[in-house]
C-alpha cells in the first residue's frame, strides 16, 4: 500500500504526462481534440463556500458579458441562466471550435435559506461571484452553555 | 527531456512535494483568415499577469494560472486553481513582433499575423 504521498503523486503525475502525450497524438494526426480524450468538460462549473452566516458562490462563465446572464433566487433555490453567443469572426476560415455555445441554465438548491434582498454577484476575469447571506432563521447561533 | 525518462523516471529520493497545480487544457477556437490567425482560449479566473504566451521555433505554447482565494468551508467544489495549459505547432510564417494578445472576461484572443510574404498575392494574367 502506499505510505507517502508522494508515491500517489508520481503515480497521478506519471499519468498526467501520459494524458498530454495521447492529447499531443490526437492534434498530431489532424484528429479533433475532443474525439478520443475529452477535454476538462463541463461549462458552468460551480463552486460553494460556507463561512458563518453567509455562502459565497462561484461559477466559471468565460467570454460572458452581465447583460447575457440572469440569475434568480428564491429561499434556497438558485438558478442561473443565460446565452453564450459564439460571434463568428467575419471572413475567416474555421479550423477548430471548442469553445461551447448556446443557451444555458442551472439551478442549485442550497444548503439554506438566503436572504434574496442581500444577495450580491460579481463579474470578474469571467467568474461570478455570489455572496448570499443566510436568512436570519438559518444563521447559526451561538449557544451558550449554562 | 527525453520522452521516455519523463514517463519512466524513479526519482531517487521520494520527496514530498507540495500540491503543485493540475494542468488542464483550455477549450480554444482557432479561424483563419488571408491576414492572419485567430486563437480564442477560454481561460475563466486567469489574471493578465499570469497568462504567457511563448512563440518559439513554430511552437506556441499558452500558460495560465488562475490563483483564486477562498475563504470559508468548501460545500462542493467542481473547479479548483489550475494551470491552463495548451501547445500548439504555428507556421513559420507568423510575424512574431506582431502577436497581439487580449484578455476579456477570462477569454483569451490571440492575433497571430503572418507575415508580408506568407500572404496570397493575386497574380495578373496579361494577355499576349
Amino acid at each position: 500500500m502506499f505510505t507517502r504521498f508522494s508515491d500517489i503523486d508520481r503515480l497521478f503525475g506519471t499519468m498526467d504526462v501520459l494524458r498530454r502525450r495521447l492529447d499531443n497524438l490526437y492534434t498530431d494526426y489532424n484528429r479533433p481534440y475532443g474525439a478520443g480524450w475529452p477535454l476538462e468538460e463541463g461549462f458552468l462549473r460551480a463552486n460553494l463556500y460556507q463561512s458563518g452566516d453567509t455562502f459565497e458562490m462561484r461559477l466559471e462563465v468565460p467570454g460572458m458579458d452581465k447583460e447575457s446572464l440572469d440569475i434568480k433566487i428564491q429561499g434556497n433555490y438558485l438558478e442561473i441562466s443565460g446565452t453564450r453567443d459564439q460571434k463568428l469572426p467575419e471572413g475567416y476560415k474555421i479550423h477548430k471550435t471548442e469553445r461551447v455555445a448556446g443557451t444555458f441554465s442551472r439551478s442549485f438548491t442550497l444548503p439554506d435559506d438566503v436572504d434574496s434582498a442581500r444577495v450580491e454577484a460579481t463579474l470578474k476575469d469571467g467568474i461570478i461571484y455570489l455572496t448570499l447571506p443566510k436568512s436570519e432563521a438559518a444563521k447559526p447561533r451561538q449557544i451558550s452553555i449554562s | 527531456m527525453d520522452k521516455k525518462t519523463e514517463i519512466a523516471k524513479r526519482e531517487d529520493q521520494n520527496i514530498e512535494k507540495t500540491r503543485e497545480l493540475y494542468e488542464i487544457a483550455p477549450a480554444v477556437d482557432i479561424y483563419e483568415n488571408e491576414d492572419e490567425i485567430l486563437l480564442y482560449a477560454d481561460m475563466p479566473g486567469v489574471v493578465k499577469d499570469e497568462i504567457s504566451v511563448n512563440i518559439d521555433n513554430g511552437r506556441l505554447a499558452l500558460s495560465g494560472v488562475r490563483k483564486l482565494e477562498t475563504n470559508g468551508v468548501t460545500t462542493w467544489e467542481e473547479f479548483a486553481n489550475v494551470e491552463f495549459v495548451r501547445n500548439f505547432s504555428v507556421p513559420q510564417t507568423i510575424d512574431v513582433g506582431k502577436v497581439k494578445a487580449e484578455l476579456k472576461n477570462g477569454v483569451l484572443a490571440l492575433h497571430l499575423p503572418k507575415s508580408e510574404e506568407a500572404k496570397p498575392r493575386q497574380v495578373e494574367i496579361k494577355t499576349a
